[in-house]
């Protein structure tokens, strides 16, 4: 077919520039802003969203009818409240009025349990899996009290809030400390609460490298950052987490910053560039002195080192050759010594060499498999001493290392430091007035680390209870070329339990009663980072608590003899994958399903499992009716029913589901949405950083007695080779299924709507070659796969060529190439590809117009929507391209090219529209687009739908907002039948989600409102979309640097889930077009039942009064 | 009401004659002098039964033609409604549809009231032609009002979504 070529922008046909219109008086943007106002606080659809009237399935006329009558006969409606106002909640306990009412008389026992349990565990308390509860304050207004009734569906949100993996952290070492500070690579300064685990305060920095941490000093109650490559100096009061000051530092690398402390206090921090060292006050943040540095080209000063004798030390090093060791007085920054030490054996500074005592610096060279040592203050040479004598056995291909400790800037080092020889081998070396002594070994140790309190210096080790072995013999196979890449690097300790033992510095004796012994999970990660709180206690013996982050970016916070006082799945701050899986039914529900499921076996045997099922279920009822009873005499507080994995079971209007998120470390999760309770996680250890990954869910929950299925693929960026990994997301086990070895790497997956004879949809897997690889390939599915390969397409976007490319399958599972199209990556390049989702519903197959004629939408399920971005970056010839284009023809249906813009651009593609919004470099602001696509007042075909015979193509109607902000993340809201009307969720980047009803972003508002727009419901065109605060569905839980936004519907129409991920995960539900499935929060129960009751009581009354008047009129 | 006079009179053979002078004497036996209002002569039908008959076939043509009277009424109504759709308006064609409706549904009835009429046939035509104008009318105005279902966005919310030959998917290479 071949629509190649250079497809120039300029060339394109049907160039549209933005559309709007500014030249409007601002009188009638604020007369438009207040006629949005109600139509948004009614919930009305608006006339894009014709589809809730559309639901009742009444003759359009009837409806016009009862709408018109209800608008005229109350006009109470108009004063609801607005949508989302954090007042209407009062309390949670609206029911479904149709087709659920019955579930009122027979709730499923478990739901009852469920919401119940969420009122007591909303804080503090432990659960299962992890003990983190969503941390942060409740928020003042939104979360209302949870209801006692089951199902209802309570407004839920909850946020979770992490700081991400740590970098640097800080424990204060005294017993009665409360927090601990860290610095992460999330650009996060925070505190803890080392007693919870909670955050304190939290300071999040750009997420760009402009914001990263680059070192953290404490100093007392203040922490010292620097960041932005150097740039920024801070100071942190701890306590309440307020900024001291700040101060810009000049240009330059940063190769290590140090507080400098005089004899009798620490009063400046040295900050050490590239070329320059500079001393700042702790007080204030002023610059004392700032001194360049000799020789800076060629040697790289990279090591500082003060211990409160008035001057610093700065070694440099030219590789290979020599070190240059200056020597800084405090006061005035002058050089008063400069050495040149000769060492052409070292390579490199940091790691191998350490100051310890008196400012000695220890190298180690591990080629010589000796130590070196200077003085600096005094030698100018480096003294060998070899290792040989101490036998200490190097291990091969490694970097021997050097640990050392300065318990406080103020004096000198201690001389004692580790000596690691090899992975899991470390030795406690002491270098004291020219001598070398070997004070301990430690093998089997994965971590080690120095503490002081007070005098004393404890070295912490962490070590394997069992032995180290290389390579994960019991972690997880993926199948895979992968895994023997890591085997090199990778020391697991078979039964995941560990030691920790604290050793006096002094001598290398082991302090008793100091091991916490604490288990990982089986086939988990391993200890990272290991940080030690110590102190003394009351008996001046050493206690200590500690610190540990693993390979998957948990953090556990250890207490002696083993207790886990909390943990925090920090990776769970990068979450790049999530999808949203239905509970299982309860096991009553599930005998009754499998009554079906099974093969019938007689009639009478049938009847009689029939029976069972029926007995199990009243049974269940019967129990949980006693325990309603039972729990009602309790306060609320104390009902407590924990979410774990026995009791998880659907609610009945499937608004509880299970998230599976998968996170960049390789860590999945499987959290229960309501109470953001972590029900199961698994670490796939063979992911490298920086993997792709895309997970599918195969099969869902409802084909009962098969367990639901989830694939992820996972494709490493660099062997571009990958695997899949199989599991059940609702408890998080491997599948049993054996997924296909991938030989060849995959470029992209299909998931497709058959199924196999066990209910799994088909994956297919596409692989350098083009060839096709089905999973499950079962016979059946490759029969059903070659009945139906003729009708399969699928296109591959190749970004950095700028090509976009069709393929058809044939039935040998190969492919064939059916079209291509280039976009010339020297002009632009091609930044989002979107399609539709698959599970998107679209109710209503047209608009109504305003003379009751039909606009009927051009619903094309293989549209895709291409945006590039021109690589020419000026604000005067920048633009960005969008293209609507046919997956299976590669037919360009609509471009379109918008000048003077700018990305990033983020693209919303769903039912028959496209919005996305960009920079306008001339207007300098965020604008909006809208394209809508239409196919006429008649559809062409309305049976079925084949892009192969399309000869009209659609109409397609534009228009452009303002819109006052930038935007992080953008999705609209989706349900189960596509009748409520759609929102676009839109995060900002301060947080907050703002719910933008679809019917404001609608190409046919009108710039003069007429009789038949009006009839329509639209709004007149007005330039600007603003941005109301009572929009906003997370009111004051904003999510910190959001990612994106995850929408999914729920059992309930109105009702859709969504969830926020970025640094912060929060959870909600929104109600598009208000909850009219649902009985309001006030209903009027009482008054109802009793007005009801009391008339048939009436009924009975004057029944009988007549009969008797009847009577006695008969004998008169 | 006439055939019950018809009735009466038949019953009562005698009759009183005030018309005579109170102070005159009695006519002589021979003439057969009666009681009072005593007359000799038999009374006769033909008049009264006359004007009664011409009544009734009035009475029936007001019946027939009562539908068609009410058509200017109702052309005014609705054209004082307008066609927007309130409670009132909607009220009134709802008046105007039922009726005709009614009055159609109790055909049989108001057929037997007009039995005493010699031209009961063209009475009920006309009657049936009347309610039918009406019905037509109300059913005019259903439709300026927009409540009829006859345009296709009447019938969207039933049209089914097509089937989907082609099936495609992929996206940017992993």
């Amino acid at each position: 077919m071949g629509m190649g070529g250079g497809m120039c922008p300029g060339a394109v046909s049907g160039v549209r520039g933005p559309a709007p219109t500014f030249a409007v008086p601002l009188g009638f943007r604020h007369g438009s802003a207040v006629l949005s106002g109600p139509r948004a606080a009614r919930g009305l659809p608006g006339a894009g969203g014709a589809a809730p009237r559309a639901a009742c399935a009444l003759p359009a006329a009837l409806r016009r009818f009862l709408r018109a009558g209800g608008g005229a006969g109350c006009p109470a409606v108009q004063k609801a409240p607005p949508v989302p106002g954090p007042l209407s909640w009062r309390r949670g306990r609206g029911r479904c009025c149709c087709r659920f009412w019955c579930c009122c008389l027979w709730p499923p026992p478990s739901t009852r349990t469920k919401w119940a349990s969420s009122t007591g565990e909303r804080r503090g308390s432990r659960r299962v899996g992890s003990p983190l509860p969503w941390a942060g304050p409740a928020p003042a207004a939104p979360l209302p009290p949870r209801s006692h009734f089951t199902g209802a569906p309570v407004p839920s949100r909850r946020r979770q809030q992490y700081v991400g993996k740590l970098k640097f952290a800080s424990l204060e070492a005294s017993q009665g400390s409360k927090k601990l500070v860290v610095a992460t690579e999330e650009n996060v300064v925070a505190a803890l609460n080392s007693r919870s685990g909670e955050i304190l305060w939290r300071h999040v920095d750009k997420g760009t490298p402009e914001g990263a941490v680059d070192a953290m000093l404490i100093h007392g109650q203040d922490a010292i950052t620097v960041s932005n490559a150097g740039r920024i100096l801070r100071s942190w009061e701890t306590n309440i987490g307020g900024l001291n000051w700040e101060t810009s530092l000049d240009t330059g690398s940063f190769q290590g910053a140090a507080l400098v402390g005089l004899p009798e206090a620490v009063k400046y921090v040295a900050v050490l560039k590239k070329a320059a060292l500079s001393l700042h006050y702790l007080s204030n943040g002023h610059q004392k002195w700032v001194e360049q540095l000799p020789e800076s080209e060629s040697t790289q000063y990279q090591l500082l080192y003060s211990r409160g004798t008035g001057v610093i030390h700065v070694v440099g090093i030219v590789p290979q050759s020599h070190l240059n060791v200056l020597t800084f007085n405090v006061e005035d920054g002058e050089i008063t010594k400069q050495v040149r030490v000769a060492a052409p054996w070292l390579g490199a500074l940091q790691g191998c060499c350490a100051v310890v005592g008196e400012a000695v610096l220890v190298c180690v060279d591990t080629a010589a498999r000796s130590l070196h040592v200077c003085a600096l203050d005094t030698e100018q040479d480096m003294r060998n001493i070899p290792l040989q004598s101490l036998e200490l056995e190097f291990a091969d291909d490694f970097q021997a290392r050097i640990l050392a400790t300065q318990p406080s800037v103020t004096s000198a080092s201690r001389t004692q430091f580790f000596l690691q020889l090899s992975p899991s081998h470390f030795s406690l070396l002491q270098y004291k007035q020219g001598l070398l002594s070997h004070l301990r070994d430690f093998q089997q140790a994965a971590l080690v680390s120095f503490a002081t309190t007070g005098e004393k210096t404890v070295a912490a080790v962490l070590t394997c209870r069992s032995e180290l072995k290389p390579g994960s013999s019991d972690g997880l196979h993926a199948g895979s070329t992968l895994e023997d890449a890591r085997r090199q690097d990778s020391l697991t300790c078979s039964n995941q339990t560990y030691n920790i033992n604290l050793y006096l510095v002094e001598t290398g004796q082991r302090l008793l009663d100091t091991t916490i012994t604490f288990n990982l999970e089986q086939g988990g990660a391993r200890p990272q980072q290991l940080y030690i709180q110590v102190f003394l206690k009351k008996d001046d013996s050493v206690g200590y608590r500690a610190l540990v982050q693993t390979e998957d970016h948990m953090l556990m916070f250890l207490q002696q003899p083993g207790k886990v006082v909390w943990s925090r799945e920090e990776s769970l701050a990068e979450v790049v994958s999530l999808e949203m899986v239905d509970l299982p039914l309860t096991g009553a529900q599930a005998e009754l399903e499998g009554e079906f499921g099974k093969k019938a076996d007689g009639l009478l045997g049938m009847f009689l499992k029939r029976l069972s099922s029926q007995l199990i279920l009243l049974q269940a009822w019967t129990a949980h009716l006693w325990k309603m009873f039972y729990d009602a005499r309790k306060p609320r507080s104390q009902i407590k029913n924990e979410i774990n994995i026995d009791n998880l079971a659907r609610d009945e209007f499937n608004l509880q589901k299970m998230m599976v998120m998968v996170t960049a470390s390789g860590k999945l999760f499987g959290i229960e949405s309501s109470s953001g309770t972590i029900l199961w996680k698994q670490y796939l250890r063979n992911v490298k950083p920086g993997s792709s990954f895309k997970l599918m869910v195969q099969r869902t929950t409802a084909h009962f007695p098969h367990p639901p299925q989830c694939t992820l693929l996972v494709k490493d960026k660099e062997t571009k080779m990958s695997f899949l990994y199989v599991f059940n997301p609702i408890f998080g086990k491997r599948s049993q299924v054996a997924p296909p070895v991938l030989k060849r790497p995959i470029l992209q997956t299909l998931l497709l709507p058959i199924m196999d004879q066990d209910y799994a949809k088909v994956l297919l897997l596409i692989d350098d070659e083009y060839k096709v690889t089905p999973f499950p390939a079962t016979k059946n599915v490759l029969r059903q796969l070659e009945e139906i390969a003729h009708s399969i397409y699928f296109y591959l976007v190749d970004a950095e060529q700028g090509k976009l490319s069709g393929f058809r399958l044939k039935k040998d599972l190969s492919t064939e190439e059916s079209w291509e199209v280039a976009i010339p990556t020297e002009v632009q390049r091609i930044v989002t590809v979107k399609g539709k989702r698959s599970n998107e519903h679209v109710h209503s197959q047209g608009r109504v117009m305003g003379d009751r004629s039909v606009l009927y939408k051009s619903l094309n399920p293989n549209l895709l929507a291409v945006v590039t971005e021109s690589t020419d970056t000026h604000h005067e010839r920048t633009f960005i391209g969008i293209y609507l284009m046919d997956g299976v023809t590669g037919r360009i249906i609509h471009s379109s090219v918008q000048k003077k813009a700018k990305g990033p651009v983020h693209m919303v593609h769903s039912e028959n529209w496209v919005v996305y919004q960009y920079w306008n470099t001339k207007a300098r602001r965020n604008e909006f687009t809208v394209l809508e696509l239409y196919e006429g007042t008649e559809q062409y075909n309305a049976t079925a739908f084949s892009s192969l015979d399309r000869p009209i193509l659609p109409q397609v109607l534009q228009q452009s907002y303002i819109f006052p902000s930038a935007i992080s993340a953008m999705e609209a809201t989706i349900t189960e039948r596509g009748i409520t009307s759609r929102h676009l969720l839109i995060g900002l980047p301060s947080g907050a989600i703002l719910s933008l009803p679809k019917a404001l972003l609608d190409p046919r508002r009108p710039e003069i409102p007429t009789e038949q727009s009006r009839e329509e419901n639209l709004i007149p065109y007005s330039p600007d979309v603003q941005i109301h605060a009572e929009r906003f569905i997370n009111y004051n839980q904003t999510i910190s640097r959001m990612r994106g936004i995850y929408t999914a519907p729920s059992g309930l129409e109105s009702t859709c889930l969504v969830v926020a991920y970025g640094l912060d995960i929060f959870q909600t539900r929104v109600y598009p077009s208000k909850q009219f499935d649902v009985l309001k929060d006030d209903y009027d129960y009482v008054l109802i039942s009793s007005v009801l009751f009391g008339l048939v009581f009436a009924t009975m009354i004057t029944k009988r009064l007549a009969q008797v008047k009847l009577l006695n009129r008969a004998w008169r | 009401m006439a055939a019950a006079a018809a009735l009466r009179s038949r019953r009562f053979k005698w009759s009183l004659d005030l018309g005579a002078a109170p102070g005159a004497r009695p006519r002589g036996a021979a003439e057969g002098r009666g009681p009072l209002g005593f007359a000799d002569r038999q009374l006769g039908e033909g008049g009264v039964h006359e004007s009664d008959k011409i009544l009734m076939e009035k009475r029936c043509w007001d019946v027939a033609l009562a539908p068609l009277k009410q058509i200017p009424m109702n052309l005014f109504i609705m054209y004082m409604a307008g066609n927007t759709i309130s409670i009132f308006p909607a009220m009134m064609v709802c008046m105007m549809g039922w009726r005709p409706l009614q009055a159609l549904m109790s055909l049989s009835a108001t057929l037997k009231a007009l039995e005493s009429s010699s031209r009961r046939a063209l009475q009920g035509l006309v009657f049936l032609v009347g309610n039918g104008l009406g019905l037509a009318l109300a059913l005019y105005k259903c439709q300026a009002m927009g409540l009829l279902p006859t345009r296709p966005s009447d019938w969207l919310a039933f049209v089914t979504p097509p089937q989907r030959m082609e099936f495609t998917g992929g996206g940017l290479i992993l």
